[in-house]
Order: structure tokens, then sequence, then C-alpha cells
């Protein structure tokens, strides 16, 4: 039986409670905020498609210095992933140690109405390896999940998790907040818990 | 005819000369920002500039310097660095304006990031590329439809006076929370 979205969120959220969370556009950010609320940790792109993992590469090379332990956490949707895809050679390439990449993989553009992606044909893992990310791999069940979730949280990045899911839906609201106030709390966020030897 | 000279000096500057001056000055301009982080995508325009960064004399520990496959990608990327307190500085070609859009105006505009870049221009006097302009000629039109805030540095500026507006620029950037191109006539013009 498939895993479904939301509870994949509920694990990510739960295994990455203190760590920084970036959330692709649409039904995975909104999934999220009904499952975990608003989180200082989580930084929700509203529209960028296919710029999330973009974004976290470059929050991940920022922080590696200053926290080096913490994993910048990317929570993906297929679509997004495939729009945005020449930033796997960039991540590759730069191999931050602190990035984990999981790609929430419904095989349709949810969001708009379940237009199928070409994910089926991709080998998201193989991808990943041929452009020089230090390891990745497929989860299809809860406890699979339940694995990787600590394995990306210790194991050195980049590192990517292509979670196979269902395309049962939560009932959410729509999400209006500015985005400036959304980049805001995420810096103060940030700030409160900047490791005291990287202070100042 | 003498581009650049000193008003009252009748000197012959070759394309080349141009290049080199105009590019050192862009080197300063960047320096100056001090950045920890330096995007690029190429242009042959852009040469100077880049080995700079790359291989020369702007190696340096505690900075990384990478090609941005995409401008778009850059983008988010850059945005990414500055949520992170980063120093990010994007170098590129105007033609790729159109590739940007987008994740600026879904990015950093909207989130109030500041983000600064340097864009060199094509299609203009002294241009080889027989189709560019057609793209690059709609830059300032393309930036300005997007609400895009940007400043030109070319023959109406002094080259002596490129690295302080470029060091301004990205202080404006700062200072208005929000994404800035100076754009840098390295052909002439
Ligand atoms: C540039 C751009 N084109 C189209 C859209 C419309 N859009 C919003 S969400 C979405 C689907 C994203 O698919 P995926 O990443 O697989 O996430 P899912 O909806 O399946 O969770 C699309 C096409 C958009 N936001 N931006
Ligand atoms: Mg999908």
């Amino acid at each position: 039986m498939a895993i479904e979205r939301a509870d994949v969120l509920r694990q990510l959220d739960a295994g990455f409670a203190d760590s920084p969370v970036v959330l692709s556009l649409g039904g995975t950010a909104r999934e999220m905020l009904a499952v975990a609320g608003r989180k200082g940790n989580h930084l929700i792109s509203l529209d960028a498609m296919g710029q999330t993992i973009s974004l976290a590469l470059g929050l991940a090379l920022g922080l590696q210095e200053t926290r080096p332990d913490e994993k910048v956490v990317v929570v993906e949707g297929d679509g997004s992933l495939i729009m945005g895809l020449s930033v796997m050679s960039t991540a590759g390439h730069l191999k931050p140690k602190n990035l984990a990449v999981f790609v929430l993989d419904n095989g349709v553009y949810l969001a708009t109405g379940g237009q199928p992606t070409a994910a089926a044909d991709i080998d998201m893992v193989a991808v990943a390896k041929a452009c020089g990310w230090r390891d990745a791999r497929d989860v299809r069940t809860s406890e699979e999940l339940a694995d990787a979730v600590s394995w990306a949280a210790s194991a050195p990045g980049p590192v990517l998790i292509r979670v196979y899911i269902g395309t049962k839906q939560l009932q959410t609201n729509y999400f209006l907040e500015d985005p400036a106030i959304l980049a805001e709390d995420f810096r103060r966020w940030l700030r409160s818990t900047r490791p005291a030897a990287s202070v100042g | 005819m003498s581009i650049d000279a000193p008003a009252g000096v009748r000197a012959v500057d070759s394309q080349a000369d141009l290049l080199e001056r105009r590019s050192q000055a862009v080197i300063d301009g960047v320096e100056s920002i001090d950045p920890d982080f330096v995007l690029h995508l190429a242009s042959s325009t852009l040469k100077i500039v880049l080995d700079h960064f790359i291989a020369g004399a702007g190696v340096r520990v505690g900075r990384s310097v990478f090609a941005m496959p995409r401008e778009e990608e850059g983008v988010a990327i850059a945005s990414g660095l500055e949520l992170a307190g980063s120093r990010p500085v994007m170098i590129f070609q105007d033609n790729g304006i159109g590739n940007l859009l987008t994740a600026l105006l879904t990015l950093p505009q909207p989130y109030h990031l500041p983000l600064f870049g340097v864009v060199t221009r094509r299609g203009g006097l002294g241009e080889y590329n027989s189709m560019i302009h057609t793209v690059s000629e709609r830059t300032e039109a393309l930036l300005d439809a997007a609400g895009v805030r940007w400043f030109q540095l070319d023959a109406r500026t002094p080259v002596d006076r490129w690295a302080v507006e470029i060091k301004r620029a990205w202080d404006f950037s700062r200072a208005t929370h929000r994404p800035i191109f100076v754009l840098v006539n390295l052909m002439g013009g």
C-alpha cells in the first residue's frame, strides 16, 4: 500500500524538528501546515516551482560553516524537481555535506489536477549518483522512510531520497501569508538557534 | 576616436583596451563588495572578469566561485545564500534575463531579499553576433516590465567611477531589500 503525503510530512517534521526545512509549493506546503502548523524552521516557497532545491542549496552553502552538523532538508515534488533538474548537477558538483533532499513522487502535478509528469521514466537515484551526489535511495514503505530519515540526518550530503507516495490529499485552507513575513520569520528562527560558537 | 579618454585627450583605444579597462573596473567594484560567493554564467565579454574570480587574484580562502547552469537557478541559490546571511554576487550576460524573471518575481522580489547581479550587455555597438540584439536589446524593457530596478554603466559614466557605482548598487540592494542589477557595457558604447 502506498504511503500518503501527509504521513511522510508528519515523519519529516518530527525527524527534523530543529533543522531548516524548505518546503515546495502547493499541496506540500499546505499539507505540512495542516499536519504540523506554522514552524519557525520551515521555509515555505509559495510559488517558485522548480527552485526549491536551488533555494535550499544556497541555504546549505551559506550555513555549512556555522552549522556544519545540521542538515538543510528539502521537501520537493516530482514535477518541481523536473522543472529545475539542472540543480542536480550544481549540487552534485559543489557537494554540500549538509543538504538532504526528499522528493515526494506521486507521478503527477497533483496541485493542478493530477496531470502526469515524466517521473515514472526517471531513475532519480541514478540521476543523483551520476551527478556526483554522495548517495541516494528509493523509499516505498513507512519503515523504509523511518530508516531514511535517520540516515539522512547523519549521512554526509548531498543525499537524495525518492519517496513514492499516493495521490490522496488533505482538505486544506489556502495559505495567504505575506512572503516577506515568511522570510523574516525564517531568518529569526535561524538567528535564535545559531550555535553559540558562531555568534558574533 | 577615443572612448573613455579624459576630456581633451585624444587617444586611440582598441576594443581590447576598452574591454580590459572596463573589466578591471568591474573587478574592482565586485571586489569592494567582498563577496563570499560568486555565481557566474560565462560570456565572451566576461572572460577577464571571470578569470579573475575563477583562477586569478580573486581566488581566496572563504570565497566560493561556481557556475550556475541557468540564471534562474542562480537566483534561487543566491536567495538561499542571502537568507543564510552570505554575500553572493551573480555575474552573467543580458540574454539570460528572460531565463530568470519568474524565479526573480517569485523568490527575492516578493520575499524582500536583497540580491545583486552584474549583467554584461550584448547586442550594441561593437557587437559581432548578428542575432543576439533581438533579446539583449530588450533587457531594459523586460526589467522595467517586471518592476526590477537596474542601473547602467557605459560610456556616459567615467570608467574610474564604475567600481564605486557598483558598490553603491550593492548597498542599495541591502537598503531596499530587493534585487538590483547593474548592467555593464564592456564592448563599447
Ligand atoms: C512556473 C510555473 N508553472 C506552473 C505552475 C503551476 N503549478 C503549481 S503546483 C504545480 C504542480 C507541481 O507538481 P509537483 O512538484 O509534482 O507537486 P505535486 O503537486 O504533485 O505535489 C504546478 C504545475 C507554477 N506554480 N509555476
Ligand atoms: Mg507530483
